[in-house]
C-alpha cells in the first residue's frame, strides 16, 4: 500500500525520504534520552571496605605463626 | 657417706624440686583449665581468653595474666613479621576457635559468647581460612 502511494505520487518519494530524513534526528534524540542511564551523586560518600579482604589474606599468611606461638607457649594456652 | 650414696640422694633432691616446679605450674593455670571446662572462661576470636559471666578472683586474674603474656608473644611475632599485634592475636584466635571442644565457651568478631554443641562444626571467626 504505502509502496504504491509513493511511487505512484507525483514527488512523492522524494518528500517522503526528507520527512524521514528530519525525523530520524528527532527520534534518535528522543531513544537517546529514554535510553540514558539516570547517574544521580549519591548522598552519602562512598565507602569501600577493603579491611575484610586485607586482613583474611594476612590471618592465612599467619596461621603458622599462630601455630607455633601456641606450641611454643603451652602455659599460655591452658586446655 | 659413699659416692654413689651421694649420688642418689642429689637426683632425689633434683628430682623433688622438679616436681615442685610442675605442681606450682599446674597449680596455676588450674583454675582457669576448671574454667574453660565449665564454660565460665572462653576463647576469644581476638586471640585472647574471654570471662562470660562471673568468675572467682582468682580466676579473673590468672585469665588476665595469661592474656599480658599472650600479648607479650603476639607482638614479639608480629615485630618480627612486619605486622599489627592484631593481625598476630586474631590469627591465633583462627586456631584456638577452631580447637575449642564441646560444651566450651567461644566468642566470635561478633562479641557474642557461645557454647559449641557436641555436634557442632568448629567455630570459624570471619576472616579465618576454613578449617
Amino acid at each position: 500500500m504505502n509502496n504504491a502511494k509513493l511511487t505512484n505520487t507525483e514527488d512523492g518519494a522524494t518528500r517522503w525520504a526528507m520527512r524521514c530524513l528530519i525525523l530520524i534526528p528527532l527520534a534518535g534524540l528522543s531513544a537517546a534520552l529514554a535510553g540514558c542511564i539516570q547517574v544521580k551523586a549519591p548522598d552519602k560518600p562512598i565507602e569501600i571496605n577493603l579491611n575484610v579482604n586485607v586482613k583474611q589474606e594476612v590471618l592465612v599468611r599467619l596461621q603458622r605463626d599462630a601455630e607455633e606461638i601456641i606450641q611454643d607457649n603451652p602455659e599460655l594456652f591452658p586446655k | 657417706m659413699t659416692k654413689q650414696g651421694k649420688i642418689i640422694l642429689m637426683a632425689g633432691i633434683a628430682l623433688v624440686a622438679a616436681l615442685g616446679v610442675t605442681r606450682v605450674a599446674q597449680a596455676q593455670s588450674a583454675p582457669v583449665s576448671a574454667a574453660l571446662a565449665d564454660a565460665t572462661v572462653g576463647e576469644k576470636a581476638d586471640g585472647y581468653l574471654g570471662i562470660r559471666g562471673s568468675v572467682a578472683a582468682n580466676v579473673r586474674a590468672e585469665v588476665e595474666s595469661i592474656n599480658i603474656k599472650r600479648r607479650a608473644a603476639y607482638t614479639q611475632r608480629a615485630a618480627a613479621r612486619g605486622v599489627s599485634v592484631e593481625a598476630v592475636a586474631a590469627a591465633t584466635g583462627c586456631k584456638t576457635l577452631s580447637a575449642v571442644a564441646a560444651g566450651r565457651a567461644y566468642q566470635l568478631d561478633d562479641g557474642v559468647w557461645r557454647v559449641r554443641g557436641a555436634g557442632d562444626p568448629a567455630p570459624v571467626p570471619g576472616n579465618c581460612p576454613a578449617v
